[in-house]
């Protein structure tokens, strides 16, 4: 609904997005008590920790879907605060956890949605926007699905169809909510790979997720977020120690990295 | 769609208790030299009636449209925000309390359509949670009766000029001439501009609430408002026609169900025409079927839509 009047002045020096001591409280309850980020350029960086640790909060308030109680988030420098929504759906893309798939809606006219926050409220698509629409489409390897109704997507596709549409907003940054959470094992490498690609086209990208090993082979840093806090942030290696992963998960497990592949080991029975 | 409007627009400038040649609507309208009995029957009579037809076709399409995607239920029409209820006792108030006053009915179906909507809206949209789809749905179920309970009370009191008020409560056109729309056509322009900002924001509602908020809109604000122009556009067109909220639940779902898409930049625009092309065709039809009788197009309506829509809802499925 914001019209985007009133300019913002980007500053193109600072990261992509910092946020600091971000705090969420819900009927008195910190559900967020203060978690922190800083994503770069050309950076895939994963947000991990336990179911409720409070990652998705987390990033529905740098977000700015959900007003942060404390904290100070930065787009570009600019404080989330001082952006009007079409602002901030130009500098960073959310894919939400759970997306709403309606019937009666196309795979192209989805994306073209996406890229509505090009457009003033009666203006049509533009050649240019077309073109962003199909190659956003491309980019998400979902040629030749335009004319499908989403209703008959597989959950992978689906999920693709969802990345399309953040493309299309031509957002320097990408945040995505466990993409990978419903997928099968080709699926989830599929939705890898391109997140690789965009962050190797210099995107910066936010990827919440459960999966230790996925984060550890994919992301450039992760942080870890437990209880509502960002506990720790470094590489995949640095970080995710067997005493952390015993600290926060409570479960004994191991990362093993061989050859650019990665698994964690973990004793699922306490029985020997 | 367009082209069924203009045809039903011919039909309706032309047919009546004295057929006029097309030829000789189109003199009349472009100011040629026609006999004074022609130009009187098309600018006085049928002229003000078929523009009432079209504007509260298009305003009935339209207000349906809007609410089903802003409340993502198909079966939402100006009922569900109590527009209906409201703007029917503000008619039957006046028809059975101040039947000297009749002038005034436009007036009073408006106001108490559009205070019926702003009571739902008010219980529905603020405080916590406010905004739930369900909570606006039955805040707009609980308001309609409240109105309906009224109008029963004061037919219960008055049951001798209850044939008066039929008309109204059936929904039908009248030949009366510009009065009621010099009167209403502010709150149609209100509702259609309004209306026509929030094609793109209900698409956006249509990925779901998170989608829509990420592409820089506010949810609740585009439910609110796309409510709103429904209401202000039903609530007009009641003033103008009486109760014909069947077209608005019935015209949005014949569109998506031809087109084979729920895109509002398809569904509002082309429900404008349909519902236009649909009450015009419809009025036509009633004041000539069995001339000089005129039956009230709301029934005639119903009669001929209902089967065209239960055929379509099992060709679809």
């Amino acid at each position: 609904m914001a019209f985007g009047r009133g300019s913002v002045e980007f500053d193109e020096a600072a990261p992509l997005l910092e946020a600091r001591d971000v705090r969420v409280t819900i009927g008195g309850e910190d559900i967020l008590a203060s978690a922190s980020l800083t994503l770069g350029r050309g950076e895939l960086l994963a947000v991990v920790g336990p179911n409720g640790a409070g990652k998705s909060t987390f990033a529905r308030a740098f977000c700015g879907l959900r007003r942060p109680d404390g904290g100070e988030v930065l787009w570009k420098g600019v404080p989330l605060a001082r952006l009007r929504g079409r602002q901030l759906a130009r500098v960073r893309a959310y894919v939400p956890q759970r997306a709403q798939v309606p019937t009666g809606v196309t795979v192209e006219a989805a994306v073209r949605i996406g890229r509505s926050t090009h457009l003033k409220p009666l203006q049509g698509l533009t050649a240019e926007d077309r073109a962003v629409v199909e190659e956003s489409i491309a980019r998400a390897r979902m040629q030749g699905f335009e004319d499908r109704d989403l209703s008959t997507l597989s959950g992978g596709e689906m999920q693709r169809v969802q990345i399309a549409i953040a493309l299309a907003q031509g957002a320097p940054v990408l945040v995505a909510d466990e993409p990978t959470a419903q997928l099968d094992l080709g699926a989830t490498a599929a939705i890898s790979k391109m997140l690789r690609e965009l962050v190797a086209a210099g995107m910066g990208v936010v990827l919440i997720v459960h999966d230790l090993a996925l984060a550890a082979a994919i992301a450039d840093r992760v942080v870890v977020m437990s209880h509502g806090r960002s506990i720790a942030t470094g590489t995949p290696n640095e970080v995710l120690t067997s005493q952390l992963i015993g600290d926060v998960w409570g479960v004994e497990a191991e990362l093993v990295h061989r050859e650019g592949r990665s698994a964690l080991h973990v004793e699922w029975l306490d029985d020997h | 769609m367009l082209a069924a409007l203009v045809a039903a627009t011919c039909a309706s400038l032309a047919l009546g208790a004295v057929d006029i040649p097309v030829s000789g609507v189109i003199d009349t309208l472009l100011g040629k030299q026609v006999p004074e009995v022609t130009r009187n029957i098309i600018e006085i009579l049928r002229l003000p009636r078929t523009v009432e037809a079209i504007l509260v076709g298009a305003a009935l399409g339209v207000a349906g449209a809007c609410l089903q995607g802003a409340l993502n239920n198909p079966l939402a029409s100006p009922d569900v925000i109590g527009v209906t209820g409201g703007a029917g006792f503000g008619a039957m108030l006046v028809i059975l309390l101040y039947p000297s006053s009749i002038a005034l009915l436009p007036v009073s179906a408006l106001f108490f359509g559009l205070f019926a909507a702003t009571m739902v809206f008010i219980i529905g949209f603020t405080g916590r949670g406010g905004g739930n789809i369900t909570r606006v749905i039955l805040a707009g179920i609980a308001v309609a009766s409240l109105f309906s309970a009224g109008t029963a009370a004061i037919m219960a009191a008055y049951p001798d000029r209850v044939p008066n008020g039929i008309y109204f409560l059936v929904g039908g056109l009248t030949t009366s001439g510009w009065d009621t729309l010099e009167t209403v056509w502010p709150y149609l322009a209100v509702g259609f501009v309004l209306a026509a900002f929030m094609i793109r924001p209900l698409d956006r509602l249509m990925l779901g609430d998170d989608v829509a908020a990420s592409l820089g809109s506010r949810p609740r604000l585009i439910r609110l408002t796309a409510a709103l122009a429904a209401a202000v556009l039903a609530s007009a067109a009641a003033s103008i026609a009486g109760l014909l909220a069947f077209l608005g639940l019935v015209i949005p779902h014949l569109i998506r169900l031809l087109g084979g898409t729920k895109s509002h930049v398809f569904v509002i625009p082309v429900s404008a025409l349909a519902g236009a092309a649909l009450l015009t065709a419809g009025d036509t039809l009633a004041r000539t079927i069995a001339a000089p009788v005129e039956m009230p197009v709301g029934p005639f309506l119903v009669l001929l839509g209902v089967p065209l829509f239960l055929w379509l809802l099992r060709k679809a499925a």
